[in-house]
């Protein structure tokens, strides 16, 4: 069925192949095929309209880019306008926390708690879990033995019935660790005691993280559930559990959207190492139910080919914002930057830190905020000022923040190329690399 | 549960019986009658109780201006006449959690019930757009399952198998239905099969010691097909009635999950093979349902999570796939919340006693 789905998608799209001009009728058909297809995965209905009003819209209005056909140009905004939805924001940093997992009964709070002190430790950190599950039976058993298995110490107590009593000794027993993870019953929205209590161990914790835990099947109540949660604690990130069967997520996306928070992990298993990072791309291909998304869109943009990052230009120290996109349109075909930059030849140059720390969710966030920015804007950047960086991000559903990390992130690049450039690096012939890298893909 | 979909459907009623009145207004460009899309000139008075009190069928002004709009003539709806409101119809399925294939299926019984036909003389437009939502839902539902009868009926001891993916609520299905079973007067095993998860064999053993009931129960790792063979010989030589073989959930897209699931039936040869999953699952239902009906069998279904939700499109979608009967109703995390499921009853409640 889902087949047939994403057949009659594709079937759409190459109607608006050979176009010229957009095409209304087109552009309709599309995107009710659309339509049946993120709603088959699960996407809330609401959200679905008014997703499909502003790819219709975009569509019909927006000029196609030069060299790019209708088909290309209609994907393009599909994909940004997804994109958009599930930028992750959720920043996962390695510093003392404390990180309070929340969700519906059975949703995958206990296992992806062990997954994360898995996570956590194996990045050095000292990790410890407090069992604040009091209602389930077996629920201590469940996560003290995977806790067990990673040598993280659990605290908890069976016979215990009071949640914050348990927290509050939990937090106290385990201060020596760095980061403390706090696994909690499952509760749903109209469950008032339950969401008295999470509100309570919300606020007994100073929780850093609140991770709303959902199964990738859950349907179109995800909206309606996280709105809850989120008003409870403020959600300011969502798990997708079990990823590995076939739902899509789309249920898990809308309460990203309701939270206006951003994916952190993803559980792809029942062991404690099936735990990913959030791939937008691939999550969007599958929402689609059309695996070669990513390959379409990368042909529809333009800028792709690595030969047309000119090198030459960033090498001598003239590198824009636009030169930035493309860049980072080269390197996430190619793979992490730092792989890249330890094929060049600098000695022992440091580089800064900062540099590698742009994560793949982080480059297509920059992407769509660099879309909603002029062509001037683009080539000179020091023209964006307060009320710009305002638009900017207002047009691209950002903070002013990030057009400002953007920005700072920009300056970074600009200064470590021109240190390139100082080591001679510039003699070498990053195009062919670049090449190389691509081709190896 | 049910209410929110309940008030939907009303709504897209309503519209239907709109249209078709739209319809029959035009039919009769002459007519003496009220104006279409004319308001009654008395509002109903508000039925008391929690029902919402739209326009109430059973106004007797709404029942009158639909007369006088057909008393004189037989009307053939067309399928134009229906469109916009059949499409908001498959929004309120789609809302719902009814996956596609089955709103697909509705509207299309809905349709075919209502397009071309001769309405008799006098009969009210929303009786007949009530009669096409209920027999497309019913068929879509199919019969219950009624667990007593079935046991009563058969040799003991009664074999019933677990299934399901993971998290859906198997083992909590287990204990409400061993602790119904033993209220009823039978006696029951329960088998714990899920020797994989962490914590899932305390689980089980807790839940059997509340409610009194003997558990069969081997190491965490142990062969599942090994443990719920020994809960079933337990059963024959302690003439217990009913074996109840928890499972660990699986998913369907896992080839050796699977054909361990095919071994445990094999060995343990159950009665009965109950798929579990909850009512807020969405299009996926569909497909692990499917997949599981496919490879292991089902005779029935259990939904659970009923009172997180108040659409239930779930039971549709499963039901509308496999084509078996729901048998039970999982309301909450007690051990009595648990509801034998009444299609009839529901549809009735769905449609708000309309008809
Ligand atoms: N296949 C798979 N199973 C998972 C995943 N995450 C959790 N589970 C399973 O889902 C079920 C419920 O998980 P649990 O952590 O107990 O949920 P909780 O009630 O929210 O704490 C268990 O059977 C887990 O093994 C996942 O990413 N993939
Ligand atoms: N709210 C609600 N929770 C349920 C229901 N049935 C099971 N649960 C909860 O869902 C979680 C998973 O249930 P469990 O029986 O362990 O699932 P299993 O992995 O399929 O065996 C537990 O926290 C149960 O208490 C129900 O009908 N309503
Ligand atoms: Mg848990
Ligand atoms: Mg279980």
């Amino acid at each position: 069925m889902l087949d047939g789905l994403s057949t009659s998608l594709k079937d759409a799209l190459k109607k608006l192949a050979g176009k010229t001009v957009v095409d209304r009728a087109a552009v309709d058909e599309l995107v009710k095929d659309l339509q049946r297809a993120l709603i088959s995965s699960d996407v809330n209905v609401k959200l679905v309209m008014e997703l499909s009003k502003a790819i219709r819209t975009r569509s019909l209005e927006e000029e196609p880019p030069k060299g790019m056909n209708v088909r290309e140009h209609v994907l393009r905004i599909v994909y940004q306008e997804l994109v958009r939805l599930v930028w992750a924001s959720t920043e996962v940093r390695l510093e003392p926390q404390t990180i309070l997992m929340a969700g519906l009964q059975g949703s995958g709070k206990t296992t992806t708690t062990a997954k994360l002190a898995r996570y956590f430790q194996k990045k050095g950190m000292k990790v410890g879990v407090v069992c604040a599950d009091t209602f389930r039976p077996g629920a201590f058993d469940q996560i003290s033995t995977l806790c067990a298995k990673i040598n993280v110490p659990c605290f908890g107590n069976a016979q215990e019935k009071d949640a914050l009593k348990i927290t509050r000794e939990g937090l106290e027993a385990l201060k020596e660790q760095e980061l403390i993870i706090v696994d909690t019953q499952g509760r749903h929205a109209l469950e008032a005691d339950l969401i008295r209590e999470i509100i309570d161990l919300n606020v007994l914790t100073k929780a850093t993280h609140r991770w709303l835990v959902i199964d990738a099947a859950l349907g179109q109540q995800a909206s309606e559930q996280a709105k809850r949660f989120h008003e409870a604690i403020g959600i300011d990130g969502v798990i997708i559990t079990k990823m590995d069967g076939t739902a899509k997520g789309g249920g898990a996306m809308s309460a990203v959207a309701e939270t206006k928070s951003g994916i952190a992990f993803i559980g792809s298993g029942e062991t404690i190492e099936d735990l990913e990072r959030f791939d937008p791309d691939g999550f969007i291909s599958r929402l689609l139910g059309m695996g070669d998304l990513k390959a379409l869109v990368e042909r529809a943009n333009e800028n792709l080919n690595p030969d047309d990052v000119d090198v030459n230009a960033m090498m001598k120290g003239k590198f824009t914002l636009r030169d930035m996109y493309k860049q980072l349109e080269a390197l996430n075909k190619m793979g992490p930057l730092k792989q890249i930059m330890g094929m060049l030849p600098l000695g022992n140059m440091q580089l800064p830190e900062g540099v590698y720390d742009v994560t793949s969710t982080k480059m297509v966030r920059y992407r769509i905020i660099m879309d909603s920015m002029t062509p001037t804007e683009l080539d000179e950047p020091s023209l964006i000022n307060s009320s710009r960086m305002q638009r900017i991000a207002h047009g691209a559903g950002a903070t002013p923040d990030e057009v400002r990390e953007l920005l700072k992130y920009y300056k970074m690049m600009q200064r470590t190329l021109k240190g390139l450039k100082g080591s001679g690096g510039g003699k070498f012939n990053m195009q062919r690399l670049m090449k190389r890298f691509s081709g190896m893909q | 549960m049910f209410g929110g979909l309940r008030e939907k459907l009303k709504a897209a009623r309503d519209r239907l019986g709109g249209s078709i009145e739209a319809a029959a207004a035009k039919a009769e460009p002459a007519e003496k009658a009220v104006p279409a899309g004319a308001v009654p000139a008395t509002r109903p008075v508000p039925e008391p109780g929690p029902a919402t009190a739209t326009t109430a069928p059973a106004s007797p002004s709404f029942v009158q201006k639909v007369r006088t709009l057909i008393i004189e003539r037989e009307l053939i709806v067309s399928e134009k006449d229906l469109d916009d409101a059949l499409s908001e119809l498959e929004m309120t399925l789609l809302e719902s959690d009814v996956a596609l294939p089955a709103t697909d299926a509705i509207i299309g019984s809905v349709e075919k019930n209502l397009v071309g036909k001769h309405r008799k003389i006098g009969e009210s437009v929303d009786d007949l757009v009530v009669h096409a939502l209920k027999t497309a839902l019913l068929d879509v539902l199919g019969s219950g399952f009624d667990l007593k009868e079935y046991i009563a009926k058969h040799d003991r001891p009664v074999k019933i198998l677990f299934t399901g993916v993971n998290g859906t609520g198997k083992t909590t299905t287990v204990a409400k239905i061993g602790a119904y079973l033993k209220k009823e007067g039978f006696t029951v095993v329960i088998g714990a099969g899920d020797t994989y998860r962490a914590g899932a064999i305390e689980q089980i053993a807790v839940h059997a010691e509340r409610i009194g009931i003997r558990v069969i129960q081997h190491q965490e790792g142990a062969d599942p097909s090994a443990v719920l063979f020994d809960a079933v010989e337990y059963a024959k030589s302690h003439k217990i009635d009913v074996v109840l073989a928890d499972t660990a959930g699986r998913f369907h897209n896992k080839a050796n999950l699977m054909s361990q699931l095919e071994k445990i039936k094999r060995v343990m040869k159950p009665d009965l093979v109950v798929y579990v999953d909850e009512a807020v699952a969405g299009n996926d239902a569909v497909t692990r349902a499917f997949e599981f009906d496919k490879t292991i069998g089902a005779d029935a279904v259990v939904l659970t999570k009923a009172d997180m939700d108040s659409r239930g499109g779930a039971a549709i979608s499963i039901a509308h796939t496999i084509g078996k009967p729901l048998m039970f109703l999982g309301v909450g995390q007690a051990y009595e919340d648990i509801m034998p499921f009444e299609p009839a009853k529901v549809v009735d409640e769905l449609l708000d006693g309309g008809a």
